[in-house]
């Protein structure tokens, strides 16, 4: 079953999005063969209080096989409440960050409480690297978290958390390669491998299928986009398969 | 039929850089490609003899698939006897302009000017940044500026002028300035949004290979566009901008 691992509804302040409501999704999803989505709230990066944002992308989800990935702040005081809210009442299936945007250090101590939180609960990390093209910004511009201070770092720090990269570019993948191969759990998504000619080919020399995991970050960018580079890669079925399937890691409670 | 009006050599990369075009027409059912060599920023007159010489090597050993474009320095004061012999002598079909000056800087005029005697359109780069402007490089603003200027002039906004939201909105009165989304930007609206603000006549596919070709493809796949629509993005448009028969009127806009 293919999935798509980074997905998000809502609205984004910078924009108007076209193709933003439950619908669209699944619309764009079925059209493209994909069957189940890792949906995170737009909204709950800028509200002030994030679980509402949550609490509309539940309503927003039920009765869909999608799973949620419920957003923390957690700079913000009644985080952990609200993890375990999440678990409880929208069987949340990962936690997405989204450190530049909301100002914290991915190496700092609120950072650390949350991992610890993570792996006790048994949850992935989703970390967000960036969310639009930065040289695209408006009104406010968030530098993506850097390779060497602050994803590297990070890796070593948590060898025990399930991380999934949001955003990583071709050449930030490769400057932190052994980070990520060294890491028994570090993942990334396809959404930001926008550079290169048969990029998908040549990232797979240097790093096995199920490091890399088919994500869209729909309805932000343009799904068909990342698709195409993995369905016209020239690559073996069975590894094409590994990348649409690679969600799969995040199906069942306590991945 | 699939047109890429936007792809590239790179200096001292030639054997690298066709190999991956030629690869990738192949893979992807590309039937022509119109190629411009870039390097430095700021090329002096050895590497611009260079960059036009790989491409004019590029279209001999491929013809019919590959048309060139003349990349000028504006500031050199050889540039427009460069358009000449590249034009005339090699046969491209363009020009390039990239981010020596901005597009409306008056050494660019004289070269503009010769376009326009011979027809042919002028790709370029444009791109308004939040981080990291160049000095001299063009947004959709200095683009319209030119084409105010120049109504005869056959324009291509490369990029969507970086932000469409910028760009688009900047040249969209402007009836001689083509677009295309070549590039690594494949944000989802941005395809419908320009539809929307200019129509689809005026839209040309273009890459930026080999930096970036599906993601691009990926774009119009995805657009809310009708099949006689992709088809005039794909191709029509170009063949009408690269048309040398089909002049553009020369009357300045009332507002000029």
């Amino acid at each position: 079953m293919n999935g798509d691992v980074n997905c998000l509804l809502g609205h984004w302040p910078f924009r108007k999005l076209y193709k933003n409501t439950l619908q669209d999704l699944l619309d764009i999803h079925r059209t493209n063969g994909i069957e189940t989505g890792y949906v995170s709230s737009l909204n709950a990066i800028f509200y002030n209080d994030p679980f509402e944002g949550d609490e509309e992308l539940h309503a927003a989800l039920q009765g869909t096989d999608y799973r949620h990935i419920l957003t923390v702040h957690p700079g913000l005081p009644g985080w952990e409440r609200d993890l375990d809210d999440g678990i409880e009442r929208f069987g949340i299936a990962g936690v997405r960050v989204y450190p530049t945007y909301h100002g914290y250090s991915l190496n700092g101590p609120e950072m650390e409480r949350l991992c610890r939180v993570l792996e006790s609960r048994g949850l992935p990390l989703f970390l967000t690297v960036r969310l639009e093209d930065e040289r695209l910004d408006y009104l406010i511009k968030p530098a993506p978290l850097s390779v060497q201070n602050d994803l590297i770092p990070f890796l070593g720090s948590h060898p025990d958390l399930t991380v999934l990269l949001l955003q990583l570019r071709y050449g930030e993948a490769t400057a932190m390669k052994e980070a990520i191969l060294s890491h028994p759990r570090a993942f990334f998504d396809t959404s930001g491998l926008k550079d290169g000619l048969f990029v998908i080919e040549k990232l797979l020399r240097q790093f096995p299928p199920d490091r890399l995991m088919y994500g869209s970050q729909y309805p932000l960018y343009c799904l068909k986009s990342t698709l195409l580079l993995v369905e016209l890669a020239e690559l073996d079925p069975e590894d094409k398969a590994r990348i649409l399937g690679g969600h799969r890691l995040f199906a069942a409670p306590g991945s | 039929m699939l047109i890429d009006a936007h792809t590239h050599i790179w200096g001292g990369r030639y054997e690298e850089s066709t190999a991956e075009l030629l690869a990738a027409c192949e893979r992807y059912g590309i039937d022509r490609i119109h190629v411009s060599g870039l390097n430095a920023h700021q090329p002096d007159e050895a590497e611009i003899r260079e960059m036009n010489a790989n491409v004019a090597r590029f279209m001999k050993e491929q013809p019919g698939l590959v048309q060139g474009y003349c990349y000028v320095n504006p500031v050199h004061p050889g540039s427009l006897e460069v358009l000449r012999e590249n034009i005339e002598d090699r046969g491209m079909t363009g020009m390039k302009l990239w981010v020596a000056t901005y597009c409306s800087d008056p050494r660019v005029f004289p070269l503009i000017e010769q376009c326009i005697a011979y027809n042919v359109p002028v790709l370029i780069h444009s791109f308004h940044k939040a981080v990291g402007q160049l000095p001299a490089e063009s947004t959709g603003v200095h683009v319209a500026e030119l084409a105010s200027r120049y109504p005869e002039a056959k324009l291509l906004m490369a990029h969507f002028g970086g932000n469409c939201y910028h760009g688009i909105k900047a040249i969209r009165d402007c009836p001689n300035v083509w677009v295309d989304f070549s590039g690594s930007l494949f944000r989802r609206d941005e395809l419908d949004y320009t539809v929307r603000q200019i129509g689809h006549e005026r839209i040309v596919f273009g890459s930026d290979m080999p930096i970036t070709y599906l993601v691009n493809v990926g774009q119009v796949e995805e657009a809310d566009l009708t099949a006689e629509q992709k088809e005039c993005i794909y191709s029509r448009n170009a063949l009408t901008l690269f048309d040398r028969t089909r002049r553009l009127p020369a009357q300045r806009r009332a507002y000029a």
